[in-house]
């Protein structure tokens, strides 16, 4: 027991002596320059990266959301299977095909990285919007219907309770990729700080590529870690125990 | 064709090393944690942020731009899903197999070979599809970096601005990541031992 | 109060569910639907509350029909339990027990009393449970309180698809005695499935029985047991069925039938009390614990002695002197 935890705890501490290796060996070798440097452009590029998320993803969550609860409905049982396969399917392709077909149609700009952004980022979101409401014990519904609640009483009191955990998680996913589907924008001439990688890989300039990745991968990290407590604080006492 | 060649290495490389370790990662839930911690961290890295980081590490050893950086990047990008798919599948082997396994006298080895593998055979399957469909996303950016394959028609159709360059890149990458995708899911099924 | 009127089911154009179903069910009285699996119980309970619609007739429930009733206000009026509880995972005791009452726009301290009062009844202290979560209770416990939920705002009718159908033996009997305690305390009039004939004879005040979703015979138990209406009824009660109708009755009939015989004091003998099962009373003396046994009353004075010739000759008075009843 005590040897398992130790090698646990070794793998953990290599691990993170790697990245302030990594981190001392960049600072060291002067590699963030560009943002001492060039801090109102750093903060530009960094400004058009999160604006690109923020929207694409909100008119996601706007749109997707509600959708996957309308899917759910009796009424919409039949469309719910196509929905859920198109979901699948599109999400197999590439983040760099989705960019380079909104841009053969839409032509090159933000508007067009925040279009294939937002079709992106639907995708996870509806998934898990209506997995997590069908994961609802069909029992439990079928109670709430027998004493008395209405359709949207269900909806408020029961699904949504119940499949904010799923829900939560399918917001994560879809703005985690989104994120660094987003650093790709640079390509199709949406900005954000791709720029700054992909002039670094062009002009084999280390401090470029570390300024613009390093800040990305912080951007993508935080996200993910501000949305998984997210889902902890959010998902409603009883659902936590029930799933231990 | 060299898209194909980088993912088709990179995944027999992962599922060598991810695999063995995920069955390892059974028998010691604290390393298992930590791993997988880690591996999900490193996933939720930007690829293009990850070439970035590789790139100056490994321009110190004269290969920054290339087959190599790439290479690196689809293999560490695989490991979550079959190292978790593995472990997940292996410990959801039911107990009582397990047992009875035992009771018939079998060693640790052959229970893992005839029992367990088979039995978590679909997850660790699951694993590897999601990971190869991920790679071939991942595998067109890396055509910026230099590895070649199906991004260079979209970077080369960007860059001189064919927009019928760009379209055929582009659709050509996603039938390829649909087509495996269910390929993989066919054989899936076909390799899902009978009863499961 | 509730009466069925010619009532089909038809699923989806196939076969009937529901086979032209008549009877009435009165006020305060327990109806035990029973028959085997698949036979159409759950399916004619829900179109009591129109969870199924009803393909053909039409149920009356306080002489309106169903179908006419406004569906969200009736469900309201009906309690509602199922073998899976159907409790909600997401809220606490108190938000389950009190969900109806809450919809219903109850103040708060009339909830309160309601919650406490209905804990009490089913044997769980509110204080201790009304924070908790279903998933933090016994399934036992879990089941109780999807029956307080039930009961939360006073409806006269329940609803009960095998409530305790999910629980192990014991704590299903043990269940079962406390449910009867409630019911005579709140009297209402109950339609409750099940597939099992002791449960049917112990719970109900009749018993419905069906066959493939047709009505095979409607009366009291004991008339089931003792007067199957056909070759069905009395394979599904079952050869054994005399001794199933004993757990009918208590050793207070059968004091009030035969008389007892004489007690001296002499040795000791073992006691019962006169609330008993006559099922239980027959065992003790089968199992040889005692070859006679003394009937004590509530003040605990001996009235005489039980023996197994007197159980006898009250069960043939029972079957062949009780008038035939109908239901
Ligand atoms: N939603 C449904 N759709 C189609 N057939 C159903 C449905 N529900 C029940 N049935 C069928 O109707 C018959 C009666 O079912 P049910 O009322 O559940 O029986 P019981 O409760 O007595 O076991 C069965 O043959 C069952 O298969
Ligand atoms: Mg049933």
């Amino acid at each position: 027991m005590k040897t398992k935890k130790r090698i646990a705890w070794i793998v953990k501490i290599l691990f993170w002596l790697i990245v302030i290796t990594f981190f001392t060996w960049t600072i060291m070798n002067d590699m963030f320059r560009p943002i001492v440097e060039d801090f109102g452009e750093f903060t530009h590029l960094l400004g058009q990266h999160i604006i690109i998320v923020f929207i694409s993803g909100l008119l996601a969550i706007l749109i997707s959301i509600p959708l996957g609860i309308l899917v759910t409905r009796k009424s919409f049982q039949k469309s719910e299977f196509w929905i859920v396969n198109m979901a699948n399917l599109g999400q197999t392709i590439p983040s760099l095909a989705v960019l380079a077909l909104a841009m053969g149609f839409l032509g090159i700009g933000m508007k067009a990285a925040i279009v294939a952004l937002f079709i992106y980022s639907l995708l996870p979101i509806l998934q898990n919007t209506i997995a997590g409401i069908r994961s609802v014990d069909k029992n439990t519904i079928d109670a709430a219907r027998g004493i008395g609640l209405t359709p949207f009483q269900i909806l408020i009191k029961i699904e949504l309770p119940n499949a904010a955990s799923s829900i939560i998680a399918g917001i994560r996913t879809a703005l985690v990729i989104n994120i660094g589907t987003a650093a790709l924008a640079y390509l199709i001439g949406g900005g954000g700080l791709g720029a700054w990688i992909f002039t670094g890989i062009r002009l084999f300039d280390n401090a470029f590529l570390i300024s613009g990745a390093v800040p990305v991968t912080l951007l993508a990290i935080l996200v993910d870690y501000f949305f998984k407590i997210m889902q902890q604080v959010l998902v409603p006492k009883g659902l936590r125990l029930a799933k231990k | 064709m060299e898209h194909v060649q980088l993912v088709g290495l990179a995944i027999i490389v992962s599922i060598l090393i991810g695999v063995p370790l995920g069955v390892y990662l059974t028998t010691n839930e604290y390393l298992a944690e930590s791993v997988l911690q880690i591996f999900s961290i490193i996933m939720t890295i930007p690829s293009i942020a990850l070439f970035g980081v590789m790139i100056p590490i490994l321009s110190t050893i004269g290969q920054g731009i290339g087959f190599l950086p790439a290479f690196i990047a689809l293999v560490l990008y695989s490991q979550l899903p079959i190292i978790r798919n593995t472990y997940t599948g292996i410990n959801e082997v039911d107990p009582n197999i397990r047992d009875a396994a035992k009771g018939l006298g079998m060693t640790t080895l052959q229970r893992l070979i005839k029992v367990e593998i088979p039995n978590a055979m679909p997850l660790i399957m699951a694993g590897v599809r999601t990971a190869t469909v991920l790679n071939i996303g991942v595998g067109a950016i890396a055509a910026y970096i230099g590895a070649g394959g199906l991004g260079s028609l979209i970077n080369q159709g960007i860059s001189r601005s064919n927009t019928t360059m760009v379209l055929v890149g582009a659709v050509v990458v996603s039938i390829l990541a649909i087509v495996v995708d269910q390929l993989l899911r066919y054989f899936e099924k076909r390799f899902t031992p009978k009863g499961i | 109060m509730l009466e069925f009127k010619n009532v089909s089911k038809i699923y989806n154009g196939n076969k009937k569910a529901v086979d032209h179903v008549n009877f009435n069910v009165d006020e305060g009285e327990l109806v035990v639907l029973l028959g085997p699996s698949g036979c159409g119980k759950t399916t004619l309970l829900r179109m009591v509350n129109q969870l199924e619609s009803i393909t053909e007739g039409d149920i009356h429930l306080n002489n309106k029909s169903v179908k006419e009733s406004n569906k969200i206000e009736m469900r309201r009026k009906i309690g509602y339990v199922i073998q899976s509880n159907g409790l909600f995972p997401n809220m606490t005791i108190e938000k389950n027990v009190m969900i109806v009452p809450d919809l219903l726009g109850w103040d708060r301290k009339k909830q309160l009393d309601r919650f406490n009062y209905l804990m009490e009844l089913i044997g769980l202290h509110p204080d201790e449970y009304r924070k908790r979560y279903p998933h933090e209770l016994s399934g036992g416990q879990q089941q109780r309180v999807g029956v307080a939920r039930a009961l939360a705002a006073d409806p006269p009718v329940m609803l009960m698809d095998e409530p305790f159908g999910a629980l192990d033996p014991i704590i299903r009997t043990k269940i079962q005695d406390e449910f009867l305690q409630i019911q005579k305390e709140i009297k209402k009039t109950i339609l409750f499935v099940s597939h099992d004939i002791d449960e049917a004879v112990k719970m109900g005040d009749k018993i419905a029985l069906f066959r493939d979703g047709q009505l095979q015979q409607y009366n009291h138990p004991f008339e089931i047991l003792h007067r199957p209406a056909n070759e069905f009824v009395s394979e599904f009660v079952g050869q054994d069925r005399v001794l199933k109708s004993t757990s009918l009755y208590s050793v207070k009939d059968l004091v009030d039938s035969v008389s007892l015989t004489g007690y001296q004091k002499a040795g000791s003998v073992q006691t019962v009390q006169e609330d008993t099962s006559l099922r239980i009373v027959i065992s003790k003396l089968l199992n040889q614990e005692a070859e006679q046994l003394a009937v004590e009353d509530t003040k605990g004075k001996i009235k005489g002695i039980l023996t197994l010739d007197l159980v006898e000759k009250f069960l043939y008075k029972q079957i062949k002197e009780t008038p035939k009843r109908t239901g």
